[in-house]
């Protein structure tokens, strides 16, 4: 298991690498000139010395490599537009609010989408299923912006709650946009385990523990509940992506100050150093996730573990 | 195993196995799983249901602009902000235009968009997937290799990044953002479906009498990944559709005056406060199309492939 | 009184096509320290009995319609779940047929072992622990100690299997059902299982079921017989009675002495494959069920209008046909068969 880990963490340093480089290549395709402001054209020779200064006269390999190397010493370098500033400066006021706001929605949508899969496959076929899927259907396709849209007409505008519209400040700053942004995550959840539930209740080994006589409540608890985990574990990758897609929306709506929203202005900037910047911390939070699901994947399925190491 | 009664005491439908010399028996068999696969997709009442709504919605946006009496581009202030009524079943946007008129206009980018972006998607799928699958060993596992390192690449980002890259966002643009760092489970599933028909008998024995490994591959192989494709256009239309609504949503979407459902959601986010429905419409239509998808892959997995189903 | 008695029992699975008498009206019994073989093709309604026994049919759709389970003088279908899940395992036990699905994949055996254990007796982790390696060892699991903490995709088909009997046998149970114990191993595996389940029995005084389509492996083990066909039983007597002097055209079929109707498997000296399927069981015509494949029944005969009765034609030898060896003109063998 040891080994396993060990080489599943070395294995994502050329995965970092390829993904820096994707972006890297992708950025420099972009046209237009951060320096440019308006329709002033900026002097040639003023031009040249902002190109040495951010190393954009160098080939591209080298820029590479010294983008590489700053990244690994956790420097993302200066913002090209804003004066003074650094990368990292930015990262570190935002990215904590992004986090926080991910972080909840996730554990929203864990805490309350496993338990509502699976109430409906163990009540598979009841009303109560029914009831359960229509919503987890219905919420896993309404868009996130009508849902944050709703969230603060009716509650905020038609009946007052007491919750802000904007910012992210109190806990009361952090309902709406949370449960927002985690609605749809939750009934992906829930959907999953109840199929993997019903999937599992099937199986053989569940019809042994049965017959060895223990209590239903532990045959549910350990051996249906563990094993139907396991593709709720898998699915928490792709889960990630969701919540950062829909955290764009969401920190728009609701005016949150964090790195979704400063990645649409800087985009529309131009300011290349913040979106590279940007770009290559959220690869890497999808990359450590994709790391760390395997890892528990391995610890709940122990036949991978056999087969990799 | 439980004994089902229900498959033990079935009479067996009569699938003659086609003779492993007489490859060219693949056809016939073939007609028949499809005719099979209807009748299991009509039995399912929700796919089926689902799949009427998706028609009609196709239907609606191709076929509604030309007959409705409105201009979806005459701007009547007097008319502005207007809630659902007879004359105007979804209402008017800010701007005084008829929202049945536009939401029908809106879906035509929305859905273009959606299924350029879609079959874009598999194609590179099928490309990269079929190579991978069928060639095999070492080129497999470095393609399996670099597939996993793609999956670090975030969607959305990198969509913007693409339309950063063009400047000016058009139909294209969309359709390249949009498939540009979707397509690597498409990959997956077709390579998948490629190394487990490799290994049918109907594939050995096409080997076995000397078919060149291109006519195995576009004869035997990709055809046969068909019924995957099929439910895979419909898995990822959904996520299509919405990176294109959420694109347009924070005002990265394709040019005026074309509109999607995304930038008339992102109009109707302008004025929500006096006039929710403007933002609601086109969020629900949206909603609508991907519950149909949603509810359209689940029927169709369950009717061309009963038994195994994805996990 | 028998340990158990099973009467009537019928079970129906309530299905969108009908109403399937998976278990139609069957009787039986099984003595204290015995062994009873119930034999038959798949969907014969053998395993559906064993588990509605259990009280492990599932359920929807599957329900016991009518009949009693009695064991141990108490009718288990009318207990409930809880007092049920308190005899499974402790007084009754059974073992499956595919060990390699039987056993939960992401737990170590040793605590599918111990958590069985514990379940029906107040004892110690570490006691469970002593206990379950004593298991291992008996059921001939090699270095037992040190193969409890692995998971049972470590184990080969056979080793699982017997790791599946330890976990039936951890709690003495009076009754152990086998359901196809041996189908899935490999043939070199088949017989040492078997000798195992069979020195195991003699050793802890146990009842047993066995359930198998293959009449070579209660011919050893058992002391009883029944055939069942299409959810009855058509034919049930003592071992050697029934392999001796078959009655049931059925019974006759499968110890592979039913005179073939092409002559191509004789010929090559093939087992007889009975030709013709098992009936449907959703409303079965008012017939005896295996007229359409009996090579003795012909239309004008009562058999393909009136279920024949289960009947005592020798003493502790019951029969359902119209058409029994004993009542047959001339002898089995040089017979024109009517086709």
């Amino acid at each position: 298991m040891t080994k396993f880990i060990v080489r599943r963490v070395f294995w994502t340093i050329p995965v970092i690498l390829v993904v820096i480089l994707l972006t890297f290549g992708l950025m420099r395709q972009i046209k237009g000139n951060p320096f440019r402001t308006s329709e002033r054209a900026i002097p040639a020779e003023i031009q040249r010395n902002l190109d040495r200064k951010f190393g954009l006269d160098k080939p591209w390999y080298e820029q590479y490599a010294r983008y590489v190397k700053n990244v690994a010493t956790f420097d993302l370098g200066p913002s090209l537009v804003l004066r003074n500033r650094d990368v990292n400066d930015i990262v570190k006021e935002h990215f904590p609010r992004s986090l926080e706001l991910g972080g909840l929605a996730f554990l929203f949508a864990l805490v309350f989408g496993i338990p509502l899969g699976a109430v409906s496959a163990l009540k598979a076929n009841s009303w109560l299923d029914y009831a359960a899927m229509f919503f987890s259907n219905v919420g896993f396709a309404i868009p996130s912006f009508l849902v944050a849209t709703l969230f603060i007409y009716f509650f905020v505008l038609q009946f007052d709650f007491g919750f802000p519209t904007s910012g992210w400040t109190g806990w009361e700053s952090k309902v709406l946009p949370v449960v927002a942004l985690g609605l749809a995550p939750m009934a992906a959840f829930a959907r999953l385990v109840r199929g993997t539930m019903l999937e599992t209740l099937q199986q053989d080994y569940i019809r042994t523990a049965r017959a060895k006589g223990l209590r239903w409540r532990r045959v549910i608890s350990l051996h249906v509940l563990r094993n139907s985990l396991i593709p709720v574990v898998t699915a928490a990758g792709p889960t990630l992506g969701f919540l950062i897609t829909g955290s764009f929306v969401i920190e728009q709506i609701f005016a949150i100050p964090g790195v979704g929203r400063y990645y649409v202005t800087a985009v529309q900037a131009r300011d290349y150093s913040v979106v590279m910047g940007l770009t290559v911390l959220l690869a890497v939070i999808v990359i450590v996730a994709n790391l760390v699901v395997d890892i528990l994947y391995g610890i709940l399925d122990p036949r991978t573990r056999d087969v990799r190491t | 195993m439980v004994v089902d009664p229900t498959q033990a005491t079935r009479r067996p439908v009569d699938t003659a196995a086609a003779p492993a010399h007489e490859t060219a028996g693949a056809p016939i068999a073939q007609s028949n799983l499809w005719k099979d696969a209807w009748r299991r997709y009509l039995r399912n009442r929700a796919a089926v249901l689902a799949g009427s709504v998706f028609v009609l919605l196709v239907l609606y946006c191709a076929i509604w602009p030309f007959v409705s009496p409105y201009d979806p581009n005459e701007v009547d202030f007097a008319l502005k902000n207007q809630g659902p009524n007879l004359e105007h079943p979804f209402g008017t946007d800010n701007f005084g235009r008829d929202l049945f008129t536009r939401t029908a206009l809106g879906g035509r980018v929305s859905m273009g968009i959606g299924f350029g972006a879609t079959l874009v998607i598999l194609l590179i799928g099928v490309a990269y997937g079929s190579i991978s699958g069928f060639v095999g060993g070492k080129l497999d596992n470095g393609m399996m290799r670099f597939l996993d390192t793609l999956y670090g690449l975030p969607y959305l980002p990198f969509a913007i990044i693409v339309t950063a890259i063009f400047g000016n966002v058009t139909f294209w643009t969309m359709v390249v953002a949009l498939s540009i760092a979707s397509w690597f489970t498409s990959a997956r599933i077709v390579r998948g479906q490629v190394i487990t028909l490799k290994e049918n008998d109907y594939v050995r024995a096409a080997k076995a009498v000397g078919a060149r490994w291109f006519r195995v591959l576009a004869r035997h192989l990709l055809p046969n990944t068909l019924g995957v494709l099929i439910i895979a256009i419909f898995l990822e239309l959904p996520g299509v559709i919405l990176g294109e609504a959420i694109l347009s949503f924070i005002g990265l979407g394709i040019s005026p005056p074309d509109a999607s459902w995304g930038q008339m959601a992102q109009e109707g986010r302008l004025v929500y406060r006096v006039a929710p429905h403007i933002i609601a419409v086109p969020s629900i239509a949206i909603a609508t199309l991907i519950l149909c998808a949603n509810f359209i892959a689940d029927g169709l997995r369950d009717a061309l492939d009963p038994r195994t189903r994805e996990t | 009184m028998a340990l158990l008695e099973v009467n009537d029992l019928s079970t129906h699975f309530f299905t969108r096509e009908g109403e399937v008498r998976a278990v139609d009206g069957v009787t039986f019994s099984v003595e204290r320290g015995k062994t009873l073989g119930i034999v038959g093709e798949s969907g014969c309604g053998k395993s559906v009995t064993a588990l509605s026994i259990m009280g492990l049919i599932p359920r929807p759709p599957a329900k016991i319609v009518a009949g009693s389970v009695v064991f141990d003088g108490q009718d288990l279908t009318k207990l409930p779940e809880k007092r049920l899940e308190d005899l499974r395992g402790r007084e009754i036990a059974m073992i499956f047929q595919d060990p390699m699905t039987s056993l939960n994949p992401t737990l170590t055996i040793g605590l599918q072992i111990t958590e069985t254990i514990r379940r029906h007796y107040d004892v110690s982790k570490q006691d469970a622990r002593k206990k379950a390696i004593e298991l291992l060892e008996e059921v001939r699991v090699p270095r037992a100690a040190n193969r409890l903490d692995d998971y049972p995709h470590r184990f080969s088909g056979g080793m699982r299997q017997r790791v599946m009997i330890a976990i039936a046998l951890s709690c003495d149970p009076k009754l152990l059902i086998a359901d196809e114990p041996t189908t899935a191993l490999d043939v070199t595996v088949q017989a040492s299982v078997l000798d195992l389940l069979d020195d195991l029995r003699h050793e802890h005084d146990m009842a047993m079921i066995i359930i198998t389509h293959d009449m070579g492996v209660v011919a050893e083990a058992a002391d009883d017989i029944v055939v069942m066909y299409a959810g009855q039983i058509v034919e049930h007597a003592g071992v050697q009675e029934l392999f001796d002097r078959p009655e049931h055209p059925y019974t006759e079929a499968l110890l592979g002495a039913l005179p073939q109707l092409e002559g191509e498997g004789i010929r090559e000296g093939r087992l007889t494959a009975i030709p013709g399927r098992p009936p449907d069981l959703i409303n079965p015509p008012p017939a005896c069920r295996f007229a359409p494949r009996c090579p003795y029944a012909n239309e004008n005969d009562t058999c393909t209008t009136h279920m024949p009765e289960l009947r005592e034609i020798r003493p502790n030898h019951w029969v359902r046909s119209a058409h029994p060896v004993s009542e047959r003109e001339g002898s089995r063998l040089g017979t024109e068969v009517p086709v």
